[in-house]
């Protein structure tokens, strides 16, 4: 590329770091769920995207299932996985202080990933090729059939979740629950299965997460869980953490940010670009761009 | 068979030996580290238990020693839940190494530039916590740790990613014992007097804390720039041990390392993160055969601990000398002193706001709000639920900032000044919601709120030496005072939070004196506490208002208490102030029969 910002560049960035952001988004939903509903950072829930990603990879290539069918069951398989976790896990800890599940959400964390690295071998795996890839070139901007599906599917799975949370009877106790576990309990509603739900579908998503970038990037691998997670927890972070839109916003915002540093500052700083972020917004915006600050009573 | 004193002793943080006793043990020290190091060495050269290899885990131990002891500060007794430990290792790992192998310098100087620019790092990485807690702040060390890699990963003068080869191996098992015996001794020394009560008073309860005169600002980033310096040594030994350094090896991973070991160890133990430190060398070493499942075991590890020990090996207990039973027992002096602890000298009026209001959001909590208090004074401030009462504190108190309008105490504005400015200037609070560091003992309690006259430094602290041994002494003999004059000196060694009610309030307030305050401020200090209770709070107050030549303002519902025990009523409503007379006119007031008291209280 001839040096200079040209705007068909501009545009061809947004473009790939709206389809990447739709991915962080996606993760960001499980993480903001789940914090909005128990207040911890579930540090395992990169892994779970893993997870979801390789369920989707042994179901295309050693089942022989079609993409269509193997999303649905990726993301059945991780919601069980998360509930899994959260009851072995998180469940026990409940009433401890919070350093300690945040502590263990590490330890789940780096026990999926070292199994991972275990049983699926460390080394890169290719993502099946499910649909043969078609670019069009529009006034200098390529896209790309894969990316207009991945923001397809996103998009549809966030309006779907939105739906869930704001619309039916179950998102309405995850509400609840979220504002006063206590009292939501005295309610009648089952804090348990509430909880158990939010972590299935905050999974659920981060599987499907798991096989777009799979999908997308060709390659997936056991510590893939890791960075995407951060990233995607920043996004979480920097959209407003318990707010649901929020994590779409921050999850297309760091999409974004990453893109356009990689493209026009340096590929090396890639990582670094999400923390930076994530910084600034604790520090000037700690609620983030959706939230509102919330003081402690004295 | 330890005594009760001994007891009480040992449960509390920091109590101190006399001069000679403390000398005595600071040589049985010294002698007890020289002579582990000897025996290791002699055991070496004999060939006999430890062989080069052993020799060569030790050195690990002393490094992952360094680590554990080093985040502990930060994490464990200063409850700053820190992800970027690794970060700081990293620094001092390249600092220190460019220096031997690029510039040619000695390795003592090159270790402590380390430190200190790891040091510099914790100070970058202290000032986000000063605004962040818990997860957030987890999440943004652990983001800082990342960015110092990244920026390694950048740097090509230290080889970018292909790392730093071919450095000196410098890094002996004398240096690595030396090393690691000053970081437990230093960070021993310092978590065992007030600068170290400072910091577990900021794990317990930070705006507490803020309000008894701990300057939060100021500890929270000494953690960070104590525990950073020491990771900092750290890097550089293990950057001089294994003499090729890249950006990979300070990964997430590393802090996760250091992370386990003071979690293993117990948050808040040094001796505990010692023995940890041992476990987490030696295990992988013991279960070679399963080097596959290393970081499995770990990740297990870290689960289990939570879940069925969640306070490590050791808890917050350390082994030492009391255990040993060469402990010391509390100091004798016995007698009441309940000097006033005001320094009375200053004129009337003690404290006047001009104008004050709050508003939260679109909410104007109190409103023009003005009030002179004079010397001596004894005033009470009602009206129903939500008047503004408890915000007047808070502003009063430097814990919210008044929207407008100015607060003068002693003749100094105080409008803007920290909680723990205005502590120290001579304003002591309690809380309507009891705020006690209620995992620490009833005399830790007290012991924090303490301060002298020119307290005692750092240095000295560490070094235990200058006016620390008296200044402690002077400490302990005084809040036992404060407890014995609060009826809680035979408690002195009781957790706070297991403590009766009325003991919990009776102990709050005996903190706050502790602070030398000139004006008290008490929220709802009979709220739960039946008629007897009510009454024998009523004679405390009346009490200590004397004895201590205080100025008082109370909060309180119980009309009883107030009309007895005030000299002049405030009466807020809705943020207004409607009334500021004597009891007995207060209660023939129509407004505030109307507002607040109902028609059969008059």
């Amino acid at each position: 590329m001839p040096g200079g910002l040209d705007i068909s560049m501009v545009v061809q960035q947004l473009v790939n770091g709206l389809a990447l952001g739709s991915v962080y988004a996606l993760i960001a939903l499980g993480y903001t769920m789940v914090y909005g509903i128990v207040r911890l950072i579930n540090f395992a829930h990169g892994d779970i995207f893993m997870l979801g990603a390789y369920y989707g990879y042994f179901a295309i290539t050693m089942f022989k299932i079609p993409f269509a069918l193997a999303l649905p069951l990726a993301m059945g398989l991780a919601a069980v996985t998360g509930m899994a976790v959260e009851r072995l896990a998180y469940k026990p800890l409940r009433q401890a202080p919070r350093i300690a599940s945040l502590i263990t959400a590490i330890g789940v964390s780096l026990l999926l990933q070292n199994l991972g690295l275990k049983f699926f071998e460390a080394r890169p795996r290719p993502y099946p090729r499910i649909i043969p890839m078609v670019v069009w070139d529009v006034g200098g901007v390529v896209v790309s059939n894969v990316q207009l599906i991945m923001l397809a599917l996103a998009i549809a799975l966030m309006v779907l979740i939105s739906l869930i949370v704001y619309r039916t009877k179950i998102g309405k106790a995850m509400r609840a629950v979220s504002f006063d576990k206590d009292a939501a309990r005295l309610m009648g509603i089952d804090a348990d299965m509430v909880i158990g739900v939010t972590f299935a579908l905050g999974s659920a998503l981060a599987a499907a997460g798991g096989m777009l970038v799979g999908f997308y990037y060709n390659r997936i691998s056991p510590t893939m869980g890791a960075m995407y997670g951060l990233k995607a927890f920043v996004a979480a972070v920097v959209g407003g953490i318990g707010i649901v839109p929020g994590a779409m916003l921050g999850g297309l915002i760091m999409g974004v940010a990453e893109v356009f540093v990689i493209a026009f500052v340096s590929s090396m700083l890639k990582d670094a670009i999400a923390f930076a972020i994530l910084i600034v917004i604790l520090l000037f915006k700690p609620a983030g761009l959706l939230g509102r600050a919330v003081r402690e009573k004295v | 068979m330890v005594s009760e004193a001994k007891a009480t002793v040992a449960k509390s943080i920091g109590t101190r030996a006399t001069d000679g006793k403390q000398l005595t043990r600071g040589a049985v020290a010294l002698g007890g580290l020289a002579a582990g190091y000897f025996l290791v060495v002699g055991l070496h050269r004999a060939g006999v238990l430890i062989s080069d290899y052993y020799l060569q885990i030790l050195i690990w131990v002393g490094i992952n020693t360094i680590m554990g002891v080093s985040l502990n500060l930060i994490n464990g007794f200063t409850g700053q839940f820190s992800l970027g430990h690794a970060g700081f290792m990293a620094i001092g790992a390249y600092v220190a190494a460019y220096m031997t192998k690029i510039l040619g310098a000695p390795f003592a100087p090159a270790l402590l530039v380390g430190g200190i620019a790891a040091a510099l790092g914790g100070l970058v990485v202290g000032i986000p916590a000063l605004r962040l807690a818990g997860d957030y702040l987890a999440i943004a060390t652990l983001g800082f740790g990342e960015i110092i890699r990244v920026i390694i990963l950048n740097l090509d003068v230290v080889g970018g990613p292909r790392g730093l080869p071919g450095i000196p191996a410098h890094t002996t098992f004398l240096w690595v014992y030396a090393m690691a015996a000053a970081t437990v001794v230093i960070v021993r020394n310092l978590i065992w007097s007030r600068q170290g009560r400072a910091l577990v008073a900021i794990r317990e309860d930070e705006t507490a804390a803020e309000t008894m005169g701990v300057d939060t600002t100021r500890y929270k980033i000494m953690a960070f720039v104590v525990g950073a310096f020491f990771a900092g040594v750290a890097g550089g030994l293990y950057a001089h041990k294994i003499t090729f350094i890249d950006p990979s090896q300070f990964d997430f991973m590393k802090s996760i390392e250091a992370l386990v070991i003071i979690v293993l160890g117990g948050l808040g133990s040094i001796t505990g993160t010692v023995l940890a430190a041992f476990v987490v060398t030696f295990l992988p070493e013991a279960l070679r055969a399963f080097a596959d499942y290393r970081m499995i075991i770990y990740s297990l590890m870290l689960i289990l601990m939570m879940l069925y020990r969640p306070r490590g090996l050791m808890g917050t207990a350390e082994f030492g000398f009391r255990q040993l039973g060469l402990g010391d027992a509390r100091s004798s002096a016995r007698d009441v002193g309940g000097q006033a602890m005001g320094r009375n000298d200053g004129p009337p009026p003690v404290l006047e706001t001009r104008g004050v209001c709050m508003d939260f959001g679109g909410l104007r909590a109190v409103s023009d709000f003005c009030m002179t208090l004079r010397q001596g004074e004894l005033v009470g401030l009602i009206g129903p639920n939500g008047a503004g009462k408890t915000t007047v504190f808070n502003v009063l108190t430097g814990l919210s900032e008044a929207t407008c309008g100015s607060v003068h105490f002693m003749g100094n504005d105080i409008t803007r000044k920290r909680p723990s400015e205005i502590n120290d200037m001579g304003i002591a609070r309690t809380f309507q919601n009891i705020r006690l560091f209620s995992n620490l003992t009833v005399l830790d309690n007290v012991r924090i709120a303490f301060r002298g006259e020119r307290p005692y430094s750092m240095t000295e602290a560490v070094l235990r030496a200058g006016r620390y041994s008296s200044q402690e002494e002077e400490i302990c003999r005084k809040s036992m005072e404060f407890l014995r004059l609060f009826g809680l000196d035979d408690r002195a060694s009781e957790i706070a939070g297991k403590l009766p009610y009325g003991a919990q309030r009776r102990l709050e307030m005996a903190r706050a004196l502790a602070t030398g305050p000139k004006l008290l401020l008490l929220d709802e200090p009979a709220a739960g506490m039946n008629p007897q209770e009510t009454h024998e709070l009523l004679e405390l107050i009346r009490w200590i208002h004397e004895r201590f030549d205080l100025t008082v303002l109370l909060i309180e519902h119980d009309m009883n208490l107030v009309m007895k025990l005030c000299q002049r009523i405030i009466v807020l409503d809705y943020g207004n102030t409607i009334a500021d007379d004597a009891p007995a006119d207060i209660v023939k007031n129509r407004r505030v029969i109307d507002a607040y008291l109902g028609e059969e209280a008059v």
